[in-house]
């Protein structure tokens, strides 16, 4: 069964900007295809009119050289086309068969055989009668590729599916794409992580801007040429840390933590004790959802616990809300960077605006001071390289890494002695994490401490001094960064211990 | 086959223009209803909406019903931009009326020029305290306001009730349920000779201005926006959210105050049984229709008060009942939410597909 997708001339503007212009792909099955671009480069739009998400302006899209119409999901799930998103569609409650059978129309005995027989083919250990919410990313994502897989598909697209995964998970999902690629199934694969282009793919085309600017086959392509191709510069090798430990001076002192959620999605967090010393980066790894969320609000004041002692440059900081722990230079930077950490609807300046000092004169005799608001923004615009001069743009119709830029510019032009962030750099562009990281860098090499609270191993083991993993609430113990390796994280990542 | 799809980006001009268009599907829809009845539509639309204003005692009553309509939605405003759910304007307007009508009696054998400043006051600062209720109640019990704020309008009517007919009612008024009528100088002055038209507009007025500066220009307002937004960047920015409840509450609660007082010390004159025609909920009506924008809110509020004045010529030359305005009022919110969906939202016929017939 050969399956060949072809896409033509595909166009899709959006007000502003054009998303696809004039996109021109063939696929074959029996490849595993790679879809690399930055973010705004306009790959989730077309992955978004492959599975009838979004229509086109101009184009068309051929399955086997026969025009077809992908005007909704559905059209898409008629002809084959299986699409994993990278946020998962599960309903938590519900159990894994439940979640399975809702959009299937075959009996649930039958499915359930059909199930049984993908789970044995491909060696995927799941409980079908457990609720989603006890799976791990990894599970819920193969639940979603068994969703697919259940309708036979010609295509299986993949969006960004590994942003989620701890490494073994990974490297399961490689293999398993490997062998539905040796079964037939046509495979695209979305991604702005180089590496995993080289290690698992075949063809790789590059988008930048909208436009298809390469394609070719992995084999000849190296990191350096695909990230080349990718931002259209050359890209500065990264500065190596210096490690100089020129100060010896304690600034943060965390002890007897202790956190106690009533919402069971939620992370208790047990008896977390730290200490932070001037100009140093402490790393934080783990996989997502073991307290990192709780931890880092409690850093910053947005929820206060009974019995737990904060001591910041020698003052208890634990009862102070967000607000007034800014007062004391602490700076926060959250993971959701959409609707948390800015609000999209708000404009540039208005975002600025939220991170509001006494000094700061934002507000004087509580009337907003425009003014200095706008010209405090403008400064950030151009020390943080933020591609824009237009303070009055609403930050929705900024690009990730620009909104990025922006926020931590924000929390970083009132020079803090210590920045909390939670992955920073999730779902950037090569450009935009090569920027954070040289600030993170260069923030540690002024004096000021840095919490770096990620769940990219890459990126804590090159900005962290010491590194510390979070499982289930407990923090490991705390090492320092030049004997850690990839190896030992995803170790303690996984609840094991090492000596 | 239909189909919803969500709008990427909504114009500003159209946002603000949708209320005009669900004034036009009400007009028509009004128009239909009297066809139904048996009336030349366009006669009795005429009756309707231009009759009560072709003369000037029309216009001085159009801004008579308008004052109270708008303060409420004012007030109203800074609950709603912040997500606070305020229902119960009318409870507050009632028992501003109480305390304003009670300093009122108080005050009755006294003249001069500080007996109505003060009744204003206790007026709003009753409706504030009343307002403090569902919002203290929120924010330390995690209540729902829509519900407490609701329920305590009718508690507020009772009181009212059982104080026009007990305590406060009229010694010489031969056991009508109405307390005495106030003296002179507890009462708004008139405008204009001959027109109800009352110094209740300037309050009105001041008031939009104040709330104005305060929404647009103010820290506490940025901090209304925010948090209307989103609840997640408030708390991260490190606003004080339950003082921000219970201060909008507080501002909401005080202006529906100041229109209860102002009703009582204006055009009524004395407390009785129906010092509002429901009023504090017409007034939800009124701040969406202007959309939750003070200068919105203003001409929102003149439309919808010339549905009290529509339905009362209609109920006298067309021999409707007068709740005729409320099809009308329930007409503008059900067309604005219709339109404000669309506008949001676009609905696509893809025809029916061979498989699904």
């Amino acid at each position: 069964m050969n399956t060949k997708l072809k896409v033509s001339e595909i166009s899709k503007i959006y007000p502003g900007c054009v998303a696809n212009d004039k996109i021109s792909l063939e696929f074959g099955s029996g490849k595993i295809y790679a879809l690399l671009g930055e973010n705004g480069a306009g790959k989730s739009t077309l992955v978004k009119i492959l599975s009838g998400v979004v229509k086109p302006d101009e184009g068309k899209v051929f399955l086997n050289n026969k025009s077809i119409k992908l005007n909704s999901p559905l059209d898409a799930k008629k002809n084959n086309i299986g699409m994993v998103f990278q946020h998962f569609n599960l309903f938590d409650t519900l159990s894994v068969f439940e979640n399975l059978s809702i959009d299937s129309d075959k009996k649930n005995q039958d499915l359930r055989v059909l199930v049984n027989d993908i789970l044995e083919k491909y060696n995927f250990k799941i409980d079908l009668d457990i609720p989603v919410l006890n799976l791990s990313a990894g599970q819920k994502q193969k639940v979603e590729i068994i969703r697919c897989l259940i309708r036979n598909p010609k295509v299986l697209i993949m969006d960004e599916p590994t942003s989620v995964l701890t490494e073994q998970e990974t490297d399961d999902l490689f293999i398993s794409l490997k062998q539905f690629s040796k079964d037939g199934i046509l495979i695209i694969y979305i991604t702005h992580k180089l590496k995993e282009v080289l290690s698992l793919c075949d063809e790789v085309a590059v988008m930048r801007k909208g436009k298809v600017v390469s394609v070719s086959n992995t084999i000849d392509e190296k990191i350096e040429s695909l990230a080349n191709k990718m931002v259209g510069e050359n890209l500065n090798t990264i500065k190596k840390k210096i490690n100089n430990f020129k100060y010896s001076e304690e600034i943060l002192k965390i002890s007897n933590l202790n956190f106690k959620s009533d919402d069971p999605y939620e992370t208790n967090l047990n008896n977390l004790n730290l200490s932070l010393k001037k100009g140093e980066c402490l790393g934080i790894a783990g996989i997502s959802g073991n307290g990192q969320n709780e931890l880092f609000q409690i850093l910053s004041g947005e929820i206060i616990t009974e019995g737990t002692s904060i001591m910041f440059r020698n003052k208890e900081i634990s009862k102070l809300n967000p607000r007034e722990r800014r007062e004391y230079l602490m700076a926060f930077s959250p993971e959701d960077r959409i609707s948390q950490a800015a609000v999209p609807e708000l404009k540039i300046y208005e975002n600025v605006a939220l991170n509001n000092f006494k000094s700061s004169n934002f507000f004087e005799k509580g009337l907003v001071n425009e003014k200095k608001i706008k010209e405090h923004s403008k400064k950030i615009l151009s020390n943080f390289s933020v591609n824009t001069d237009n303070v009055e743009l609403k930050s929705q119709f900024l690009s990730g890494g620009n909104l990025q830029k922006l926020i931590i510019g924000r929390e970083l032009i009132t020079s803090p002695e210590l920045l909390v962030c939670f992955n920073p750099t999730w779902g950037l562009d090569v450009g935009a994490i090569n920027y954070i990281h040289e600030t993170l860098i260069e923030i540690n090499e002024q004096g000021k401490s840095s919490i770096l609270i990620s769940t990219d191993n890459d990126e804590l083991l090159k900005l962290s001094d010491r590194i510390c993993v979070i499982y289930k609430g407990k923090l490991s113990k705390i090492m320092n960064a030049d004997t850690v390796t990839a190896e030992k994280l995803g170790i303690l990542m996984g609840g094991g211990s090492i000596d | 086959m239909i189909k919803i799809e969500k709008r990427n980006d909504v114009s500003r001009s159209i946002y603000f223009l949708t209320p005009v268009l669900a004034i036009f599907l009400t007009l028509f829809g009004g128009g239909i209803i009297f066809y139904i009845l048996g009336f030349n539509p366009i006669e009795a639309l005429k009756f309707f909406f231009i009759t009560p204003i072709s003369d000037l005692y029309g216009l001085s009553e159009l801004l008579v019903k308008a004052t109270p309509l708008c303060l409420i939605a004012i007030g109203l405003s800074f609950c709603f931009k912040s997500n606070n759910w305020n229902i119960g304007a009318e409870g507050q307007l009632i028992f501003g009326g109480i305390v304003g009508g009670g300093v009122a009696l108080l005050f009755y054998s006294h003249d001069g020029f500080y007996v109505l400043p003060i009744i204003i006051l206790s007026g709003a600062i009753g409706g504030m305290l009343f307002a403090m209720i569902p919002a203290i109640l929120k924010t330390y019990f995690n209540t729902n306001e829509i519900l407490v704020s609701l329920m305590l309008v009718y508690v507020a009517k009772l009181l009212l009730d059982y104080l026009v007919v007990g305590p406060w009612s009229n010694p010489e008024g031969f056991n009508f349920p109405e307390t005495r009528q106030f003296s002179e100088s507890a009462r708004m002055p008139i405008l204009f000779d001959g027109l109800r038209i009352h110094a209740g507009i300037f309050i009105t007025l001041i008031t939009v201005f104040f709330s104005w500066l305060i929404l647009y220009k103010t820290y506490l307002g940025f901090q209304i926006k925010v948090s209307g937004l989103s609840l997640k960047t408030a708390k991260y920015a490190g606003y004080k959210g339950k003082t921000m409840i219970i201060i909008v509450f507080m501002i909401s609660g005080a202006c529906a105050g100041l229109a209860g007082v102002g009703e009582i010390t204006g055009p009524i004159g004395q407390l009785h049984r129906n010092i509002s025609p429901d009023y504090g909920f017409t007034a939800i009506i009124v701040a969406f229709l202007g959309r939750l924008n003070p200068v919105g809110i203003i001409f929102a509020s003149l439309i919808v008060a010339l549905t009290y004045l529509g339905a009362e010529t209609a109920q006298i030359f067309l021999q409707v009942p007068k709740y005729t305005g409320q099809v009308f009022q329930g007409m503008i919110l059900f067309f604005l939410l219709g339109s404000d969906y669309l506008l949001f939202f676009k609905i696509k016929f893809l025809g029916l597909k061979k498989n699904e017939l």
